[in-house]
């Protein structure tokens, strides 16, 4: 991964950044908002971690600007234990996480681990139950033959198969694929992205299926 | 004269009388206030110099008697369906008429070949009023039958360009496009066929 580290603290920023180096990350190191701001418009980064105190611009303003360009990048802040403002405020500008100073080093780094398991491409991208391999990049589901995916049938599959054994209701399906405030969907849709792929499932020879009547709830299994 | 010998007109009165028994199963189904079996039906007798070649290629004797007892497609008729469950009706129909037996079949849409080929091939034994290569009389012929959905008979005429264009640039990423085609086809035949069942459950 590749991180992007704005602290102010000389010995802390040293440290951290050696950790995360012998970890394998690939780290740039600033000491400032305003040069962590233009490193982030730079380069592409997996993890930012802003310092909130900081000279020239402190961190929930140099969140601010990356998030108004349109960044995305995970963030974790790093807030005094005793501002909860701080640790709202981060938050509430577009932090996903956050640590409180004094932290130990060895929870950072397991953050870090986290964060890489979540955005690996293996476990989001291409997944797998039973003689089932489903490529979502490529939107294929792949048995005994292989067949494409509408992009409605790969998240929907996708979310079968992380959840597979599990009975799932319509609406859970419908709010997964379709996001909850997708109004023009309703589980008559879901019913019909559901018969697909279990026709779909069926013309690959999968020994995997969808049990469940229309209206739900939906389960994949053998 | 040609590799088909003294039976060359027979192939040809053979595949002109399954095209018509295979019609009038359809008007038969029709007349039944079903859905027709298939949207268009072609047949072709191989061509002698395709046979010779396959002969050959096969490592078989360049004769009449292996054009037509060890080769199986000299007469060969394709039934293009509009729905892949129409696939299933038509063989359902061939296994019941009288005039045939169903020797062998090889079922590429279960078992999509590597390249993405779908087909449903049959091997019929066809009984005729004269004397087969063999000089049995009734003669026995036999008639490759090819069951295919449009959108497989359209990516097989893709494929066949393909493999007889020689000079291509890359040949490994158009097929590999071809693939990726034959896979949406795939997901368009599957598609239609479950709006058929949801309009036919109502």
């Amino acid at each position: 991964m590749r991180i992007l580290l704005a602290e102010d603290e000389a010995q802390l920023a040293r440290v951290l950044k050696l950790a995360m180096t012998n970890t394998g990350y690939q780290v740039d190191a600033v000491d400032n908002g305003q040069k962590a701001v233009e490193l982030a418009q730079k380069n592409a980064y997996d993890v930012m971690i802003l310092d909130i105190m900081m000279p020239v611009k402190d961190g929930v303003t140099a969140l601010k600007e990356i998030r108004a360009r349109g960044d995305r990048t995970y963030v974790i802040m790093l807030t005094a234990m005793t501002e909860v403002d701080d640790r709202v405020n981060g938050l509430d500008a577009g932090a996903d996480d956050y640590i409180t100073k004094p932290f130990s080093l060895k929870e950072l780094l397991a953050r870090l681990r986290s964060r890489e398991r979540r955005s690996s491409r293996f476990d989001d991208r291409d997944l797998q139950f039973k003689d089932l391999a489903l490529n979502s990049e490529e939107q294929v589901v792949e048995s005994h033959n292989s067949i494409s995916l509408t992009r409605e049938e790969t998240q929907m599959l996708a979310y079968l198969i992380l959840n597979a054994g599990k009975q799932l209701s319509a609406s859970d399906l419908r709010h997964h694929v379709w996001g909850a405030d997708a109004t023009t969907v309703d589980d008559e849709d879901v019913w019909i992205t559901i018969s697909y792929l279990r026709q779909k499932l069926q013309s690959i020879q999968s020994t995997t299926q969808i049990s469940g009547a229309k209206g739900g709830p939906y389960t994949l299994k053998e | 004269m040609s590799i088909y010998g003294q039976y060359e007109d027979d192939l040809t009165t053979v595949l002109t009388d399954v095209e018509e028994k295979i019609r009038q199963l359809n008007q038969t189904t029709v007349a039944d206030h079903q859905p027709k079996l298939y949207e268009h039906l072609i047949g072709r007798v191989k061509d002698p110099a395709s046979m010779v070649e396959k002969c050959q290629r096969k490592n078989y004797p360049v004769t009449t008697e292996a054009a037509l007892r060890r080769c199986h497609d000299a007469v060969g008729v394709r039934l293009v369906c509009n729905f892949i469950s129409d696939i299933s009706r038509c063989r359902a129909e061939l296994a019941r008429a009288p005039w045939c037996t169903i020797v062998k079949e090889k079922d590429y849409i279960t078992n999509a070949k590597p390249n993405g080929y779908r087909s449903y091939h049959l091997i019929l034994d066809v009984v005729e009023p004269f004397a087969d290569v063999t000089g049995a009389n009734p003669g026995h012929f036999f008639v490759e039958i090819q069951l295919r959905t449009i959108a497989m008979d359209s990516w097989a005429s893709l494929e066949h360009e393909l493999k007889y264009k020689h000079d291509i640039k890359n040949p490994e990423r158009i097929g590999r496009e071809l693939k990726r085609c034959a896979d949406q086809l795939a997901s368009c035949d599957v598609q239609m066929q479950t709006i058929r069942q949801l309009i036919q459950e109502g």
